[in-house]
Order: structure tokens, then sequence, then C-alpha cells
């Protein structure tokens, strides 16, 4: 891959290159978390025959807590987890109902990583819900958004949050909107020339777009992810 | 791999941060700085903004991932660093105005 005349964007099948670098390593290095998964889709009908579609999910995690500071990645108490990670037994899952839109409680989010094919980038559609399943109002899910990095991602010009049609479940979603993600991470890859040289651009790149994209909803990358970065 | 020295509780471990303009982001006069290991990632990318008077700055570490601004600046050193600091890399756009 030539960076200097690359403009940021990828190909569908190097989403599915770069998706499955995430799955793997996430697995590998954070198998207390839950796992990233791909859901397979049935095929749209102007997809060409020999290329898979599907996204990323990752799906009943906590993210942040009332008024939080620090953003764990937890399980779901309700699943059958295998792995329990020690921090889920300190959280106190009391509901606190005053008013509907004054809901002070543990809120839930569903991330989907899509590929774009008019944008030909990643992106990151999310939903919210209370724990009986009860979705957010957009004015609470940016309360409950980590205060810090929201703000300083959504005053950008460059990422800010749309409703829309999920393109696979058909039902409203929200999703950061992808309009600037080629031109920042042709500018973040720009950095470092060795990374394009030996191809290994195309298995970061996901990863290295999460981390600044998962900071709106709060989603922390271990470090072990990281690394190789 | 930077280690971890054993501190007394008295002494706040400094960390050396060594701020990197890519792209044509503006270059600092002054470039390296120490901070203590406890501060948060927040303040390093709060004073880049400050400095460079830019909202939309992407800061990021190596090639390429955004700390967490929650993240210790102690935490991402041990992590990160090498060469007995922590380069933050900036980059910011152009094209968007």
């Amino acid at each position: 891959m030539d960076i200097s005349s690359w403009d940021g964007t990828i190909s569908l099948a190097e989403f599915h290159v770069a998706a499955r670098a995430l799955v793997e390593k996430w697995k590998r290095v954070s198998s207390a978390s839950p796992p990233w998964s791909w859901v397979s889709c049935p095929k749209q009908p102007w997809v060409a025959s020999h290329e898979v579609e599907g996204y990323l999910s990752l799906e009943n995690i906590i993210l942040v807590s009332i008024k939080e500071e620090h953003d764990e990645l937890l399980s779901f108490p309700q699943k059958e987890e295998t792995s329990c990670s020690d921090k889920e037994e300190s959280i106190d899952i009391a509901t606190l109902v005053q008013s509907q839109s004054d809901r002070d409680e543990i809120c839930y989010y569903d991330l989907h990583i899509v590929y774009s094919a008019s944008y030909r980038v990643p992106v990151l559609y999310f939903r919210v819900y209370y724990s009986d399943g009860e979705p957010l109002e957009f004015e609470d899910i940016k309360k409950h958004l980590p205060a810090h990095s929201a703000k300083t991602l959504l005053d950008s010009k460059w990422t800010f949050i749309t409703q829309e049609e999920h393109p696979y479940l058909k039902r409203p979603w929200y999703k950061l909107h992808p309009c600037g993600t080629g031109e920042w991470m042709k500018l973040l890859f720009q950095g470092d020339v060795s990374l394009a040289r030996n191809g290994a651009a195309i298995e970061v790149y996901l990863i290295s777009w999460l981390s600044f994209v998962g900071q709106v909803v709060g989603l922390r990358i271990p470090y072990e992810m990281l690394n190789q970065l | 791999m930077a280690t971890v020295e054993i501190q007394s509780p008295s002494s706040v471990r400094k960390v050396v941060v060594h701020l990197r303009a890519t792209g044509d982001a503006p270059i600092l006069k002054q470039v390296k700085f120490k901070i203590p290991g406890s501060d948060k990632f927040a303040k390093v990318i709060d004073f880049l903004r400050r400095q460079l008077h830019r909202e939309t700055l992407f800061v990021y570490v190596n090639s390429a991932f955004s700390p967490n601004p929650d993240e210790l600046v102690i935490d991402l050193y041990n992590n990160f660093g090498f060469d007995g600091k922590l380069v933050v890399n900036y980059a910011c756009s152009m094209a968007w105005g």
C-alpha cells in the first residue's frame, strides 16, 4: 500500500481481513472481556457472489456507569459467562427509577462495526438500553457518554452521531457518521511509513480506528491490543 | 520496554513526554516535557489543544492509536514508552478548515 497516495479508505475485502485480525487478537489478549464476533448476513443482491457480507458485533456490554470516571468493559451479568471479571461483583446494579427521562441506572450497549460501501470505511453503529431493554432517548444517551471523550469527538467536524436504519437489521440505530473517517485514518497512518511498506496497515486498521471511535461510547481497548501499534 | 521503578509514596514518578507533529501540524517551540506519571493523558491532550488553538486535533501514540484521556501517563509510558520517553504524536487537518 502506498501511503502517500492512499486516501485512508479500505475495500470490502480489506475490511474482512481487518475484522478477522481484530476478532482474533481481541480473543487472544482479552479473554476476560466479551469477545467481538463476526455476524454473517444474507447477501444483498448487488454484492458479488464471492464476497461475504456481515459485520462485527459486541453486545450487551456495560461501558459507563453513573457519572463515572473510569470506563470498564464488563460482561452483561445475565448471560452465562464462563469468565467473569472480578469487577462485576463491585458493580451495584440497583435501579433508581425516578421518572422516564431521569433514570439513573446502568445502561447497556450493543456495538456493531459495519462496512460502508459508499464511504469505503468502517462505521460504528450502536444502541443503548436499560436492563429492561428499553432504549435510551438520544438526550439521555448524550448524558451517559463519557464526558471528556465524547465532547471532544462530537465537537469535531469529523464525528457526529446520526440515527439511521441499521443496514442489516432494518431497525433504527445510532451511528457515528463516517464522512471524515478516510481523512483522519490517512492522517494517522502517514506518521509511520514502515507500516505501509510491510503491509501491516490493514491488520491494524480496525484496531487503530476503534481506539478513536470507541472513545465516543467509552470503549476501552486493552493495552495488549495496541502493543504492535 | 520501560520498567516501573518502585517509588516511595512521597516521590512522584515523572514521565518525559515528547510531542511530535505529523503531517502539516504546527511544530511547537518546546517539544519535551516532564509530567507526573499520575496525571491523566487528558492533560497532554488539553495542553496540545491550548498550544495549537485547535479543537480538532488527533493525538495518538506510536502508529497509531488514541489513548483514552482517562489513562494515566505512567501506564502509557510503561506500556508504550521507549528510550526513556513517551512519544505523543499529533495531527490536524487542513482540509476541513
